[in-house]
Order: structure tokens, then C-alpha cells, then sequence
């Protein structure tokens, strides 16, 4: 267990020395956790103290897209002084608060236990405050302060929610009742099921507002604008992974207690945000509320492709999102070099050749993000629509699920085409102008594109499959 | 005993609701955790359960003394603004508090149907982890902000040891420490030119 905190322990013993020099070495301590990983593949289900901890396929392909993304997110990191201004101590902090943020949400993904679920989310909330604090706007401290408080309530929520279930399952199952792997093989035995759907109810809507779902949806996007980018590539890439374990771990118990009403309520939800969030991605300017509000619009099909069974859909998905956002994020700090609102020609003006591969792979990564082919989302949403179909026949959710495919698809047209609009005036308006591309940052993105492009392989297909 | 201290854990909270200077609501938020902390004493005591009265004892001296002092000593370090006038006016408020109270009880019902014993504190912590939140919203300032999200701690506390008559050990404790790593994170957050601007 303590071989898969080793990295970001590392990473935080060494924000204490010179930051200048020791940011190098960065990504290669941050790639030490490959190491426990590569040896627990095969290795079937491995429990810790009790089983308060637990490494199963689910927590092994979270952690290993949490890893590629800790990476290549340090990578970048070793350019961030080159494009924004940000002292050494500045500096020194978001390592330290990056390593207790990769702490927390390690402690997450391998929990076991509701409870201490809730501790590593929270311990990587408060992280993230101060990370977005580094950017010295006032602004910035406006947004921080904002996370803070909203990120608290939505916490509380989740604390609520896990205290409700907890409660509705312990005098039948003891203590054990914290346990996910417990109360998902007993569920039959809590009788106090009212209760526990309450419980459901307040965990799904802290984490939903955690996700950015509607009414929070400019307060996430604010919030990324306001941070320095690699905040916002943690936030996809790593976060998000985090409460998306958790929503699956979750869901798969209120599945059993009462279906009809987690799809009602999830499938609703996440139509409504979709709605609202693809109008406001029409109108955005700007590259960070872009991706940011796409974000969201990924993290709502996810959750519908989960709910509605298709949990293999859900899974590609939501590797292929942690993998292309975050590489989306990472470029925007050269995207918006030369000012927020400079969308047209941003592809243009690369003349060196990571230059040109730098702008190759963005273009691929903005086509890929709306699930144009070969992108894994293309195939993703291709087996979470034939997921839902599948659903539509055999339930009596016939109505729900037809309504919802229609309706995705509807607000996924409108945010391909603003996706396509933007690409083009990236790549064929505005004047060319040259443009600087550091060597760290385009290996970063490079890399994250390639491990989405290693999801379509067979063998990982198979690995998704098992865990679906 | 225990209904007296969970009496005077709500009434302190109802209390720092019209409270407008920063130190007296410092000093309600202390005495709401200290009859907390007590409560769960004596919980702990009439169910033999030691990991609860270990909880009690540490609420008592983290967020009844700890926490209390070192959000005075912030207050005073950044010069916080001490006059904290709420935006609901205090005859609204007067009229909001019992209404949450009397809303939650009938909001609980269903919940509390199925539990054996502390019926009433269930309910008692939803209408406090809902008074927090008021707390939370009426107030510009972000130390009172602080104080209400501390507080909505202090609620789903008492939410979790009258729920379930005490979460895991193990769950307890990591909730101190995210809350001591809160604390240190408001203050690093806290810049005396910044903060009027908040």
C-alpha cells in the first residue's frame, strides 16, 4: 500500500531543495509508482489493513491513468515558469501541494471504506486550494477562496451522504458496514433502504457538484480560468478520476437497492447539464472555459454510459478523457500566449519541428475530443450508445433511454460543431505569427496522446471488459 | 445530560446566527464544539464505546480551545474586519431559525422512523448542518464563512455519532487531520491586502 505513496512523497521531500534544478527530476520520481503497479497486474484482487484498502482491476486502471497523467503533468510543469509569472516559493508550493493532492487521491482511489474515501477527496480539495492561490491575481485569490467554501459544502455533502449510508446498513452488517465490497455482496440485507437512497442522493449530488454538474458549471469553469493550467489538467486527469471511482463504487450499491431510481435521477441530471453546458459552450472564448465545460459535458456521458450498464463504454471513456483533456489543458499555456481571447490562428506559426509536432498533436487532440474516428471516445460512445439500446430493450426504461440518446445526441452535435469551428479558426485564421514551444511540454502532450491511442488495443479492451 | 449539551450545542449555534462581532462568534463556535465534545463524552460513556469518548476528548481540545485560538490569532495577525453585520436582518433570522428547525424535524422523519435511540439529535444535526449553512450564506466575510463550514463539520460530528452511534476510529481521526490541514491552508490563503477584497 505505502509503495504507491512513495512518488508523491518523493515529489513533496523534494519541493524543499532548489526547485530550479530539482523540477527535472520531477517526472522520474513521479514515474516510480509505475513500479507497484507494473507488479500487481494479474495479481487478481490485493487487500490492505482489512481490506480498508483495496487494489482490484477498477482501482488498477484509475491509478494507472492517475500515473500517466501525474507524469506528464510534472513534465509540463518543468516549462510553467516560462509562460506564466510565478515566483520560487510560488513554485516550491505547488509541488508540495501537488504531492498532497496525488496523496489524497491515491488514498481514494484505493480505498476501500467510505470513510476513508471521503478523507483522501477532502485532503485533495484542500490541496488544490492553494494550488490555484499560486496564480497571484486577484482573481486567482477570488476563485481560491470560492473552491473553499463551495468545494467544503460539496464535501459535506458527500460526508452527509456516506454518514446516511453507513447508518442504514450498520446495525445489519457492523462496522464492516463502511466497507464498498461489503455492502455491495449484502445489500439484501439492509432493510432500511429509504434511508440509504437518501444517503445515494447526497453523495451523487456532492459529487456531481464536485464534477461541475448544473448550477455549477461557471464555478468550475471560473475556477480553471482563474488557476495556472496545470491545475486544470490535474482537475481532469486526476480529480475527476477520483470522484468517478467513487460514483461508480456508489452506483453500483444503489443499483442493487433501486434501480429505476439512480437512472431516473442520474440520467435526468446529467441530460440537464449536458443541455446547459453545451449552450454555454457555444458562446465561450476563450481555450480554458472551452475545455473546461467540456469537461463537464464528458464526466455527464460517463455517468449516463455507467448508470445505463454500459460500464465498458464508461470505462474507455473515461480513460480516453483523462488522457486527451489534460493534454488539452497542459497545451493551453502555450495556446494562450498570446493572450486569452487569441483563438484564431492559435495553430499557426510553429516553425521548428516540436513546434510542428506540437501543433499536429493538438489538432489531433481537438478532433479526437469530440469523438471523431480513430479517437477511443468515437469507439466509446459507439458501444455506450449500443449499451443504452441494449437497456431500452430488455428494461422498462425503454423511454428514458430513447429520449436521452436523442437528446445527447442533439447537444453533442452543438458542441462538435463549435469544436469544429474553433479548430478551423486555429489552424486557418488570423495572422501567422511565431510562436515558442518548449521541449517538455510537447513530450507531454505527445505522451498523452499516445497512451489514449494505447486504449483501442485489444488487450486493454479485454482488461476493460473484466472490469465491466 | 446528554439532551442539555446537545441543547446548548443548537442554541450556541442558533446564537452565533445573530451575532455580528467576529470574536463573539469565535467564542460561540468554541462553546458549540465544547458541548459537542461533551455530548460525545457522555455518548461514548453510556454506550462503553472508547474510540468515541477518545473522539470527544480530542473535539473538546481541537475545536474547543485549538482551533478557537488560532482563529483569533489569524484574526489578528491579518486584521480582520471585527464588525460582521449578517445580510439577512436579525427579524427575518428570528423567524428562519425555528422554521429550519420545525422543517428538518419533519424532513427527518422518515430517516429516524427505523433508528432505536438519539432520534432527536439526528434530527437536531440536520437542522444544524443547516444553520451552518445559513451561517455560511449571510455573511460577506470569509471568516464567518470559516466558521459556519467548521460548524457544518461540527453538525455532520454529531450527525455521525448519533446516526450510527460512532464512524470507524480510523474515519474520525482523518477527519481531524483534513481539518487541521484546512486550517493550514486558510492560513496560507489569507494576505492582509487581499482580504477586504474577498
Amino acid at each position: 500500500m505505502f509503495n504507491f505513496l512513495l512518488a508523491p512523497v518523493l515529489i513533496l521531500v523534494g519541493s524543499f531543495f532548489d526547485i530550479k534544478k530539482v523540477k527535472f527530476i520531477m517526472p522520474l520520481l513521479a514515474a516510480l509508482m509505475f513500479v507497484p503497479l507494473y507488479f500487481s497486474f494479474g495479481k487478481g484482487d490485493i487487500g490492505f489493513f482489512d481490506n480498508l484498502f483495496i487494489l482490484d482491476n477498477l482501482a488498477r486502471y484509475i491509478l494507472l491513468t492517475s500515473v500517466v497523467v501525474g507524469i506528464c503533468i510534472a513534465l509540463a510543469m518543468i516549462s510553467l515558469d516560462k509562460h506564466v509569472k510565478i515566483d520560487e516559493k510560488a513554485y516550491k508550493n505547488f509541488y508540495r501541494f501537488f504531492a498532497l493532492f496525488w496523496i489524497g487521491l491515491t488514498v481514494s482511489i484505493l480505498s476501500n471504506s467510505m470513510g476513508i474515501y471521503w478523507i483522501g477527496l477532502e485532503m485533495a480539495t484542500l490541496s488544490t486550494v492553494y494550488m490555484i492561490k499560486t496564480n497571484s491575481t486577484a482573481f486567482a485569490h477570488k476563485e481560491a477562496w470560492n473552491y473553499m467554501i463551495v468545494g467544503a459544502i460539496a464535501i459535506s455533502l458527500i460526508l452527509f451522504g456516506i454518514i446516511l449510508i453507513y447508518a442504514s446498513a450498520k446495525p445489519y452488517l457492523g462496522e464492516d458496514a463502511i466497507k464498498f465490497s461489503v455492502l455491495l455482496s449484502n445489500v439484501n440485507f439492509i432493510k432500511q433502504r429509504y434511508m440509504f437512497e437518501l444517503g445515494f442522493a447526497f453523495v451523487a449530488v456532492g459529487m456531481f457538484v464536485k464534477m461541475g454538474f448544473f448550477p455549477m458549471n461557471l464555478w468550475l469553469a471560473n475556477i480553471e480560468r482563474a488557476s495556472f493550467y496545470p491545475v486544470a489538467a490535474l482537475f481532469s486527469g486526476i480529480l475527476e478520476s477520483a470522484i468517478m471511482i467513487g460514483f461508480f463504487r456508489f452506483s453500483l450499491i444503489a443499483k442493487e437497492i433501486n434501480y429505476s431510481h439512480l437512472i431516473g435521477f442520474s440520467v435526468l441530471y446529467s441530460l440537464l447539464t449536458l443541455f446547459v453546458v453545451s449552450f454555454l459552450l457555444y458562446r465561450v472564448k476563450d481555450f480554458m472555459r472551452l475545455f473546461s465545460l467540456s469537461g463537464i459535458e464528458h464526466m455527464a456521458i460517463i455517468s449516463i454510459f455507467w448508470i445505463s450498464g454500459a460500464h465498458f463504454a464508461a470505462l474507455l471513456h473515461f480513460g480516453a478523457h483523462a488522457f486527451l483533456k489534460p493534454a488539452l489543458f497542459i497545451s493551453t499555456g502555450v495556446l494562450e500566449s498570446g493572450g486569452k481571447y487569441h483563438i484564431a490562428g492559435a495553430l499557426r506559426g510553429y516553425v521548428t519541428l516540436k513546434g510542428r509536432i506540437f501543433a499536429f498533436t493538438v489538432g489531433a487532440l481537438m478532433l479526437s475530443i469530440i469523438s471523431l474516428p480513430p479517437s477511443p471516445m468515437f469507439f466509446s460512445e459507439l458501444y455506450g450508445f449500443g449499451g443504452m439500446i441494449e437497456l431500452a430493450k430488455t428494461s422498462h426504461h425503454m423511454l428514458l433511454m430513447l429520449g436521452a440518446i436523442t437528446l445527447l445526441l442533439l447537444f453533442l452535435s452543438i458542441i462538435f460543431y463549435k469544436f469544429i469551428e474553433v479548430y478551423q479558426s486555429m489552424k486557418y485564421e488570423g495572422i501567422e505569427k511565431e510562436k515558442k514551444v518548449y521541449l517538455s511540454e510537447t513530450i507531454s502532450i505527445v505522451v498523452l496522446m499516445f497512451s489514449a491511442m494505447v486504449l483501442l488495443l485489444p488487450q486493454v479492451f479485454l482488461f476493460l471488459k473484466s472490469i465491466g | 445530560m446528554i439532551d442539555f449539551f446537545i441543547g446548548l450545542f443548537l442554541a450556541n449555534l442558533i446564537v452565533s446566527l445573530f451575532t455580528t462581532r467576529l470574536h463573539m462568534l469565535i467564542l460561540w463556535y468554541a462553546l458549540n464544539s465544547l458541548s459537542l465534545g461533551i455530548a460525545a463524552l457522555l455518548i461514548g460513556q453510556n454506550l462503553q464505546d472508547n474510540p468515541m469518548i477518545l473522539t470527544g476528548v480530542v473535539t473538546i481540545i481541537l475545536k474547543g480551545f485549538v482551533l478557537p485560538y488560532i482563529l483569533k490569532y489569524l484574526s489578528k495577525k491579518f486584521d480582520l474586519k471585527r464588525q460582521i453585520a449578517p445580510n439577512i436582518k436579525i427579524p427575518y433570522t428570528i423567524i428562519l431559525v425555528p422554521a429550519v428547525i420545525v422543517f428538518t424535524f419533519y424532513l427527518s422523519e422518515p430517516i429516524i422512523g427505523g433508528m432505536g435511540s438519539h432520534q432527536n439529535y439526528v434530527a437536531i444535526s440536520i437542522a444544524a448542518m443547516f444553520l451552518s449553512l445559513i451561517l455560511m450564506l449571510e455573511h460577506k466575510n470569509i471568516a464567518p464563512k470559516i466558521i459556519g463550514f467548521l460548524s457544518m463539520e461540527n453538525a455532520l460530528f454529531l450527525l455521525g455519532i448519533s446516526a450510527t452511534d460512532g464512524m470507524p476510529m480510523l474515519v474520525e481521526l482523518g477527519i481531524f487531520f483534513d481539518l487541521l490541514m484546512a486550517i493550514v491552508v486558510i492560513n496560507l490563503l489569507f494576505r492582509k491586502e487581499e482580504i477586504q477584497n474577498v
